[in-house]
């Protein structure tokens, strides 16, 4: 039986997440503890600052459930009231699609976010190095890797960028197809523009230009980027040279003017420009859109790209639920026919060790007939046999595929004796 | 035409069709799936075509058979060797929505013509007409390529302009790379229409002893040399790109389409085998 115990970002406070991640990562031995606890067959620890999670192979009884949920509260210094509410079991099924979700980013902060699939990897090669998994976890891992790569090259639901400064960079690459090469001029030493900024640069950007009222900490944004700082006083400069310009500054009034804009236009030879206002109130004059070759978005804008494109990652999240949905149901099946085809196996296998004996036991008399009727009779003794275990072994082979099968393969174990 | 020729200009025309129409249902639906497919049988179409017309060149001796479907094709074939080319360059399938059903008019009036007819005069016959030809086409082909990264430009920069880059705009290549096949269009198209006319220029000089004639073809072609001329001067002495060139070009091309059509069948001219 599968099972997984945990808590998330839904479930469990801040304080809380943030103890039992950082008990569990000081922990060397935790694999090797879990696995000790009884009925604990496969173990697996998943942990990232948004959940802490154990997915388990474990035996029929629900007491490894239990061992490890108080193992997780005892981990957190979580009191029983809080284990209550904040830690989750799921068995087979249902623990098979939170994980499946998880992988596939669907039950991420962030929804359609590419990190959890690294951060389940990794949690997925410890365990596989301290030899913590067995077949199930092992099959069902990589079920869960080859959902999430289908739910990502299937839907787009990591397709568009759902924060500001994405969709800034996403805006950029459209207007100047590659980034490399292209100027920025970073007006105000905000952490918006900074940030906006870092993800230009990890695009290809080269050259960072920031200019501050007080140059002291422009300079220190700058020296961070490995730029030049400027002054206000010299932004025309700055805007001759620039591709890109970010603006967050503090200023009650327009930083930028249209009238600044067309001055420098000459010398920029009319190259295109890229204008991200992210301040409020605004620093770009809104009327230096109308000019040509000069597309200014300010952060309304901007909100309302990253607005319509998570309405697109919700609608695309259905479509995962569907793969989701499909992969959980193909991995339930094998899992359950996991269970039915060791008893088939065994009963065929007594089976077969009875016709064996008695076939030795009746070699006296048998002795007496010809060769080609002694093969007649062993063929007509399998033949019944067959005939026989034919309906039992399909009984359990539909049955397993039902989910139902836990209490058919328990009555064949039963009335065939095979745990004997 | 022999019936292997005919064949290949068949196939030609057909792996082009359903380049356009899977450019076109790519830019509907919004998938690009669709045009990295037509190019592929843009890529096809090309190839088709190269085979049919280097067969066209064995089979005649100098420039016997060669007529306005020749002509018209290697419009069609000029353009869709370029546009692939660049392919390899920018990631701009989409461009193709707008190139594939222009080479697709150029076959469709490629197969209009009969084979046989309207085949360049005995007595011009010469590397001087083949080089004149060769040069112009591709040249003017250049100017289509241009236009046509104009007229997509247009396109985006409303979309990007209105603040709506939605699915459409993700589709749309990048204004940027728009902007540089504008460029190189221009840039390479023009010194190669200038060329082939000094070698239209020096042929007359040499057959009718005049550089220059009065021929409303001529005059045509001079006027489309003089306006990009100038559209490419602004581009690299003033500095004029983006919006103001992707218009301009635009609309220098329907102007001039429709111009070179009223004076193809509309007016004597010495050039009628084109």
């Amino acid at each position: 039986m599968i099972i997984l115990v945990g808590l998330n970002h839904k479930t469990a406070p801040l304080a809380v997440r943030e103890k039992l991640f950082t008990e569990c990562q000081g922990e060397v031995n935790l694999l090797s503890d879990l696995l000790a606890i009884e009925g604990v067959l496969e173990i697996l620890h998943l942990s990232t600052c948004n959940r802490v999670e154990l997915i388990a192979a474990v035996d029929e009884t629900m007491q490894a459930a239990e061992a490890l949920k108080s193992f997780l509260a005892r981990y957190g210094g979580l009191t029983d009231e809080q284990a209550a509410g904040c830690l989750y079991v799921y068995r087979n099924e249902e623990a098979i699609r939170h994980l499946f979700r998880v992988t596939s980013s669907l039950d991420s902060l962030v929804m359609g976010e590419a990190q959890i699939l690294g951060q389940v990897k990794d949690a997925y090669r410890q365990a596989l190095g301290q030899n913590a998994t067995g077949i199930a976890l092992n099959r069902l891992m990589h079920r869960a890797f080859r959902t999430a790569k289908r739910v990502r090259t299937e839907t787009g639901i990591a397709a568009n960028p759902v924060s500001v400064s994405f969709a800034a960079v996403e805006l950029a690459k459209k207007i100047f197809g590659s980034l490399s090469g292209k100027k920025i001029l970073i007006i105000g030493a905000g952490e918006m523009a900074e940030l906006t900024g870092t993800h230009l640069i990890g695009n290809g950007a080269e050259e960072i230009i920031v200019a501050n009222r007080t140059v002291a900490q422009a300079v220190t944004l700058a020296k961070k980027f490995r730029g030049k700082a400027i002054g206000l006083d010299a932004l025309d400069d700055g805007l001759i040279d620039a591709d890109i310009v970010i603006s967050s500054t503090g200023a009650p009034s327009y930083v930028v003017t249209e009238e600044m804009i067309r001055r420098c236009l000459r010398k920029r030879k009319s190259r295109l420009l890229f204008l991200i206002d992210i301040a409020v109130p605004r620093d770009i004059d809104p009327a230096a859109d109308g000019i040509e070759n000069v597309y200014l978005y300010n952060i309304d804008h901007l909100q309302d790209i990253v607005d319509e494109n998570i309405k697109n990652r919700r609608r695309e999240a259905l479509k995962a639920e569907a793969i989701v949905a499909e992969e959980v149901a193909r991995f339930a099946n094998w899992l359950m026919e996991l269970e039915a085809v060791p008893t088939i196996v065994s009963l065929r296998s007594k089976a077969e060790g009875i016709v064996k004996t008695e076939m030795v036991k009746a070699q006296g008399w048998m002795g007496n007939l010809e060769n080609g009727h002694r093969d007649k009779v062993e063929a007509l003794v399998n033949g019944i046999v067959n005939k026989i275990l034919h309906a039992p072994v399909a009984v359990m082979k539909e049955e397993s595929v039902e989910f139902a099968s836990q209490d058919i393969v328990a009555a064949a174990r039963q009335l065939f004796r095979l745990d004997e | 035409m022999t019936s292997l020729e005919l064949i290949l200009f068949a196939a030609a025309g057909g792996c082009v069709t359903l380049a356009t129409a899977g450019y076109l249902l790519s830019l509907l639906i919004k998938k690009i799936q669709f045009a990295k497919v037509s190019t592929w049988l843009l890529a096809a179409g090309f190839i088709f075509l190269s085979l049919n017309l280097l067969l066209a060149a064995t089979h005649s001796v100098g420039w016997g058979n060669f007529g306005s479907r020749h002509f018209l094709s290697i419009y069609a074939w000029a353009i869709a060797g370029i546009y692939l080319g660049l392919q390899f360059k920018t990631k701009t399938r989409v461009l193709g929505a707008f190139v594939a059903p222009l080479i697709c008019l150029f076959w469709v009036a490629a197969a209009g013509q009969e084979a046989d007819k309207n085949l360049v005069p005995p007595q011009w016959q010469g590397w001087l007409t083949t080089l004149h030809l060769v040069l112009a086409i591709a040249g003017e082909a250049l100017f289509v390529l241009a236009s046509a990264a104009g007229a997509m430009f247009i396109i985006q920069n409303s979309l990007l302009k209105n603040k709506k880059p939605g699915s459409m705009g993700r589709l749309l290549p990048s204004l940027g790379d728009l902007d540089r096949i504008n460029h190189l269009g221009l840039l390479w198209g023009f010194p190669l229409l200038t060329l082939g006319m000094i070698a239209g220029a020096v042929y007359a000089a040499f057959v009718w002893d005049s550089l220059w004639a009065y021929d409303p073809k001529v005059v045509w072609s001079l006027v489309v040399w003089i306006v990009y001329g100038v559209l490419l001067h602004q581009r690299l002495a003033i500095g004029w790109q983006g919006f103001r060139m992707a218009f301009l070009s635009c609309a220098i091309f329907v102007l001039f389409l429709l111009t070179g059509l009223l004076i193809r069948f509309c007016l004597p001219t010495q050039h009628s085998f084109i």
